[in-house]
């Protein structure tokens, strides 16, 4: 893009012309730099530099090494599996939902499904944790149905607030947002592939191993760590239900911030926080670059 | 294929009918358990006293208005900081493209309750105590969506050529912002807007964490007293945000056809 820019224009050689050129160029972007540095960079630097320092205000990382011991460890644990597997039971029927839609589906269907995937994604939340309550609580709609059928799922130990019972909330989120952000890779396997695989006689069975399969992996493992990261991090879901009883490390930053526990450091709170972050980043960053690579064919 | 596609004719009903139990089993549950109320010797009844319960919280509508109030002002920060910028790197700046892409991808990486806890440690008190605050970040959350809506809406569209061709037949920049460049760009920065403006009802986490109250957080703190008027208002913020998607892919579908027919 660089070299494009600079060819067409021809003023790169004069090396002062073409600074201020760019600088001129810049200048309107510089307020959406500015916001972003302030409500965004700079609070995220503040919670590294006070994740370093004691209580005295010292440079220190008695903070991390409080973190890696219990209860915190636990709780790390805990979200890691719990972004883990909802995004593992999420992200493969989200995967064969989008592709029927995607090849049977109308274009009017595909709009729909679509648009109520990013209501139930984005918005849920919280309304979902409570109709989960109603439904599946022990005063629940289907619970009740199901006893007057002669099931009790309540004698068999189930309970919507343990472990198990977050995951398959968490579902709820992670099924429609593996629908919206896959569709996209499915739009892209073109009609053209098929016929031509068809045509040089493939089978289906060797048309998805051999062609399908190797073109959605990318997207699908981007997909899955997406769903990692928003399982991981999600804190409306479970702080709605009040799961006390799980250690997960959103709900524990949320009641260190909300002062009802008293820790001997005041700045562990910051420290999960960097926590969060680094494991975040690990699924995040090859998620923007597997992205990035499978536009390229995408377009 | 086409045998396959034969093979395959059953699995779009079946899919539709277990994505709609899959909706409609907790959304129903909800709905009977919304109109759940108990009688003077016990017994469980139904009626609309759940929601006339919500009807009489002057929380209700306080909440809810002060909810739209933000959303509101967020979509306002969108549009005076977010949609010039991307034009402008369509229009002159498309060096800077790859580098603003990556910046405003940056929020999506950051997990909400760690921004939460940098904002309450750094930001000064003045801020701390205005509800503006909470627009102010809320353009930041939805900023890795809003930058890719605006910029696939962009990409499409010779930005660049039809505003040189304006500015060539003598139009004046005025005239091109306002003949040019915003018409073509309608469709794209109403999507931005509308993200924009759901993202900013729903937002739980943030709100919370900085211990402001809005309507998704009334509903968590009135789950505490009432848990059947929590679920009333879920599904009443839901059947709401289903009914705005509702008539707007209707509108956008007819404001589709008519544009197919007119060329």
């Amino acid at each position: 893009m660089t070299n494009s820019y600079v060819s067409s224009k021809g003023v790169s050689r004069k090396g002062g012309t073409f600074a201020r050129r760019n600088l001129i160029i810049a200048a309107p972007l510089l307020p959406l730099l500015a916001y972003l540095g302030f409500f965004f960079f700079w609070p995220m630097f503040a919670v590294v530099v006070d994740s370093l320092k004691n209580n005295d205000h010292q440079w220190s990382f008695i903070n991390f090494t409080t973190i890696a011991q219990k209860p915190y460890s636990t709780a790390f644990q805990n979200s890691i599996l719990l972004g883990a597997l909802s995004a593992l039971f999420a992200s493969i029927p989200g995967a064969i939902f989008a592709y029927i839609i995607e090849v049977r589906g109308s274009e009017r269907l595909k709009g729909f499904v679509t648009s109520l995937s990013g209501v139930l994604a984005n918005t849920g939340g919280v309304p979902l944790a409570f109709m989960f309550i109603a439904t599946f609580g022990a005063q629940g709609s289907a619970i009740k149905i199901l006893k007057a059928l002669g099931v009790d799922l309540y004698s068999g130990g189930f309970t919507l607030f343990s472990f198990s019972g977050i995951v398959f909330v968490y579902l709820y989120f992670q099924i429609p947002l593996m629908v919206i952000i896959f569709s996209p890779a499915l739009h892209s396997i073109r009609s053209e592939w098929r016929d031509a695989a068809k045509n040089l006689g493939a089978t289906p069975k060797k048309f998805w191993t051999t062609v399908g399969i190797p073109l959605l992996f990318p997207s699908f493992a981007a997909s899955f760590l997406l769903l990692f990261a928003s399982g991981f991090a999600a804190y409306a879901t479970a702080r709605a239900m009040t799961v006390g009883n799980i250690a997960l490390v959103p709900l524990v930053i949320g009641t260190l911030v909300d002062g009802n526990v008293q820790v001997d450091q005041a700045n562990v709170g910051k420290s999960l926080a960097v926590g969060m972050v680094l494991i975040s980043a690990l699924a995040m960053i090859p998620y923007l670059i597997i992205q990035r690579r499978a536009r390229r064919w995408q377009q | 294929m086409a045998a396959m596609r034969n093979r395959l004719s059953f699995a779009l009903p079946l899919t539709l009918a277990v994505a709609s139990l899959f909706i409609f089993l907790p959304f129903g549950s909800s709905a009977e358990f919304s109109f759940r109320s108990y009688s003077q010797d016990g017994k469980l009844m139904h009626s609309l006293a759940p929601y006339r319960w919500i009807v009489e919280q002057p929380e209700f509508l306080s909440h809810l208005l002060l909810s739209f109030k933000i959303a509101l002002f967020a979509v306002i920060f969108t549009a005076i900081l977010v949609v010039p910028s991307v034009a402008w790197l369509h229009l002159k700046a498309q060096l800077f493209r790859p580098l603003v892409e990556l910046i405003t991808l940056l929020p999506l990486v950051i997990p909400v309750v760690a921004l939460s806890i940098g904002v309450q440690t750094a930001f000064p008190d003045w801020l701390q105590s205005t509800e503006y605050e909470l627009p102010l970040m809320y353009v930041v959350l939805a900023l890795p969506f809003t930058f890719r809506i605006l910029d696939n809406g962009l990409q499409a569209i010779p930005l660049k050529t039809i505003s040189e061709a304006a500015r060539g037949l003598g139009a004046s920049w005025i005239a091109t912002i306002f003949y040019v460049i915003a018409p073509v760009m309608r469709r794209a920065v109403a999507g931005a807007f509308f993200l924009t403006f759901a993202l900013s009802l729903g937002e739980f986490t943030l709100t919370s964490l900085l211990h402001w109250d809005t309507f998704p957080t009334w509903v968590t703190s009135v789950s505490q007293q009432n848990i059947i008027g929590a679920i009333a208002l879920s599904v009443f913020s839901l059947t709401f945000a289903f009914l705005v998607v509702f008539f707007a892919s209707l509108s956008s579908s007819r404001s589709k056809k008519r544009m197919d027919a007119t060329e």
